[in-house]
């Protein structure tokens, strides 16, 4: 009877191990899946089961893999000078127009050489193909510098203009200074500022409140940016810009409710991160500086928006890992 | 010895067990800082029972960071002082307290228990005092804890809370707070630089008295045409003259750069002109946005349904089901009338302020309600730790 009896207890502690167990797993299991929701999607990996059935099918595989890691490096060589090379281009845009569409039509071949797996016979032309797109993408290199040196003359030589011309036209509309991956909309006909040396850096915050630069988006506890804002033809002596952060997700960082609101652009209302506002004497350099603070960071691409009268002045982007 | 090891087997599986509700319990609530603590504020207001779980950041850089996690209510009618309603009260304030021990496994030290200022002024106003320290007194034999504190908060206490539990404390001393309630309005500003000196302003009218007074004067005619007339002169009339007076007695306008307003008004304006920013608690806006909105509710009020503003929201990163489930709740708490006689007294006193010269940056407070409950739970913590 009592082995009995102590038989039901042992039964009754496991399954209650076993019930306790699994809640417990469930719960892990929650905590951990919602936690990887933050990372960013991990690439799936298939692997092709035949290629281990033909010793010649996984050499003819190896050359095509040799072959899109070249394609795959081209690509990202290009994509890193593309956005300036779009940017830049001005007077030089039409021949740069051309070279870029040859380069996206052999682009798409090199693709469609390369989707087929079947036919081992066309990796000859694939490998023919990615070497010309290579020297293409070094020629649009060639370009974009020249089109940098093209860019930096003509704005030195407004400079000069603007400096000689006592009282400004409104038509005289000073360009926006690109730095690094800065891109802009070109300043309309408008009492608008200019944007011009724009920064935006990630900074960690160690033990013994020093700030350190940081890539990490895991480390990084704010985000600091800075421009200068320029206009000639100002009237006010003081003076707003709105600036957005983009997050990697699409959503605005925003500085805090008290901070961040919204504003009317041509496309309609926009949420913004900050808003800054300053005094301003007509045709002053005024460096604007600001940060933005977050819990938590996203690894990717943050974009910064700076906006004057609903019009976008400047825009950066910067990648965090 | 087997016997033994297998008693303590048994003993284990029922901890596992019981431990894991209490897991779950914990991580239901959505909580948003890395190192935080929750609280519970249990007010007993005029209107009801009132529950706030604040999360109170640990990290020394954000002192005084908190966030609303869950705010529950329960409708009675303390001030009616009958025994019926003191009854629903007392079942009101047990259950919400319990609900915080037992269901959020907050700890007794962690749920703070007060009255509101409404219910004091009620209770002083009829003679009924007695009512609220018999309402205090059952409470702590209810739940069993003698000890516990219930304090009765006054409408200066209240509105210096207020202040302390919404602003930021890098805008403490230039920002004045403004309550809109129902029947009256409350608030002030700090004068000096510390928290101790609180100005204190008071205002007779709120948005249903003013709406009252409105519809007091309508006889036959029901056309919003002369809703709208008939407020025009309300609060042309005495209102206006209680505002000019009132605003000049505080000598506000020339120590605050931001006016803030909190209240049921300032909520469903926010989220109307703003729905982008639901999320957020505060937000900013200008006298203009409030004018052009006024006109909107008057002329154009259908556009304020949930599906027409929806339509309108271009970001396709906006939760558009949670933006039309807060604009319906904001529908059915003020319909045009109210929502118009609010906007027009809200307009009259952000006008006080609108100078020529110098214009001051206006906010639109959503979470109003729970920001003196948590300036409360932030002043206690700061007390315990002080005994400590």
């Amino acid at each position: 009877m009592r082995d009995s009896k102590s038989s039901l207890l042992l039964l009754v502690s496991l399954v209650l191990f076993l019930l306790s167990f699994a809640i417990l797993c469930t719960w892990g299991y929650n905590v951990y899946y919602k936690a990887k929701e933050d990372k960013d999607k991990t690439v799936a990996l298939i692997k092709d089961s035949t290629t281990i059935l033909r010793a010649s099918k996984a050499i003819a595989d190896a050359t095509r893999d040799s072959l899109q890691k070249i394609y795959t490096a081209t690509i990202r060589q290009l994509d890193a000078k593309l956005d300036s090379t779009w940017n830049y281009a001005d007077s030089l845009k039409e021949p740069l127009n051309s070279k870029l569409n040859e380069f996206f039509k052999l682009r798409t071949e090199i693709t469609e050489l390369l989707k087929d797996k079947n036919n081992s016979a066309d990796l000859g032309l694939a490998r023919q193909k990615v070497f010309e797109l290579q020297r293409k993408v070094d020629d649009l290199v060639g370009k974009n510098k020249d089109v940098e040196q093209e860019n930096k003359r003509l704005y030195e030589m407004l400079n000069q203009l603007s400096a000689s011309i006592k009282e400004p036209s409104p038509m005289n509309v000073k360009p926006v200074v690109f730095e690094g991956k800065t891109e802009t909309t070109p300043a309309p006909v408008t009492n608008l500022f200019t944007a011009s040396d724009m920064h935006l850096s990630a900074f960690t915050q160690t033990d013994n409140d020093k700030e350190i630069e940081t890539s990490q988006a895991i480390q990084t506890d704010k985000l600091v940016g800075s421009f200068v804002v320029k206009n000639l033809h100002s009237q006010d002596n003081n003076a707003e810009v709105i600036i957005v952060v983009l997050q990697p997700d699409g959503h605005v960082l925003q500085k805090s409710s008290w901070e961040s609101g919204t504003f009317s652009t041509a496309d309609g209302k926009k949420i913004y991160s900050c808003k800054m506002r300053f005094d301003y004497n007509k045709g002053e350099s005024k460096k604007i500086n600001f940060s933005l603070s977050s819990d938590r960071y996203m690894k990717g691409n943050y974009i910064m928006q700076v906006y004057h009268n609903g019009m976008l002045i400047g825009k950066l982007s910067k990648t965090l890992s | 010895m087997f016997k033994v090891f297998e008693k303590h087997l048994f003993l284990l599986g029922c901890v596992c067990v019981l431990a894991n509700p209490i897991l779950f319990a914990q991580n239901n609530l959505k909580l948003k800082y890395k190192k935080s603590e929750v609280y519970a504020g249990i007010e007993v207001g005029s209107k009801g029972v009132k529950m706030s779980l604040v999360e109170v950041s640990k990290d020394a850089q954000k002192a005084q960071d908190f966030n609303v996690v869950k705010d529950t209510s329960v409708n009675t009618d303390f001030i009616s002082f009958t025994q019926p309603t003191f009854q629903a009260t007392m079942d009101g304030l047990t259950g919400l307290y319990n609900t915080a021990l037992n269901d959020y496994k907050i700890t007794p030290e962690k749920i703070f228990t007060v009255i509101s200022s409404g219910v004091k002024i009620q209770a002083e106003k009829f003679e009924k005092n007695n009512w609220i320290k018999n309402f205090i007194d059952s409470f702590k034999i209810r739940i069993k804890e003698p000890a516990r504190q219930v304090e009765v908060i006054d409408v200066l206490q209240e509105a210096r809370l207020s202040h302390l539990g919404i602003v930021p404390s890098s805008r403490r001393y230039n920002t004045f707070l403004i309550d809109i309630g129902s029947g009256n309005t409350k608030g002030g500003y700090f004068p000096g630089t510390t928290t101790s000196d609180f100005k204190l302003f008071q205002l007779s009218w709120g948005t249903k008295s003013t709406a009252n007074a409105t519809e007091k004067r309508l006889e036959d005619d029901k056309t919003m045409s002369n809703f709208n007339k008939q407020l025009y002169r309300v609060l042309a009339g005495s209102a206006n003259d209680e505002i000019i007076y009132s605003i000049n007695l505080s000598g506000a306008y020339n120590m605050s750069d931001n006016i803030a307003f909190s209240g049921g008004i300032a909520w469903s304006i926010a989220t109307l002109i703003n729905p982008e920013l639901i999320d957020n608690p505060v937000v900013p806006v200008t006298y203009e946005e409030v004018e052009k909105f006024y006109e909107r509710i008057y002329r154009n009020y259908s556009s304020l349904a949930p599906e027409e503003i929806v339509k309108t929201l271009s970001d396709q990163t906006l939760n558009k089901i949670a933006i039309a489930k807060e604009i319906k709740t904001v529908n059915k708490v003020f319909d045009q009338q109210s929502l118009m006689a609010g906007t027009g007294l809200l307009l009259k006193i952000m006008r006080q302020f609108e100078g020529i010269y110098e214009k001051k940056q206006f906010y639109l407070v959503k979470n109003g309600q729970v920001g003196w409950v948590s300036a409360y739970v932030d002043q206690s913590i700061s007390n315990q730790s002080a005994a400590k």
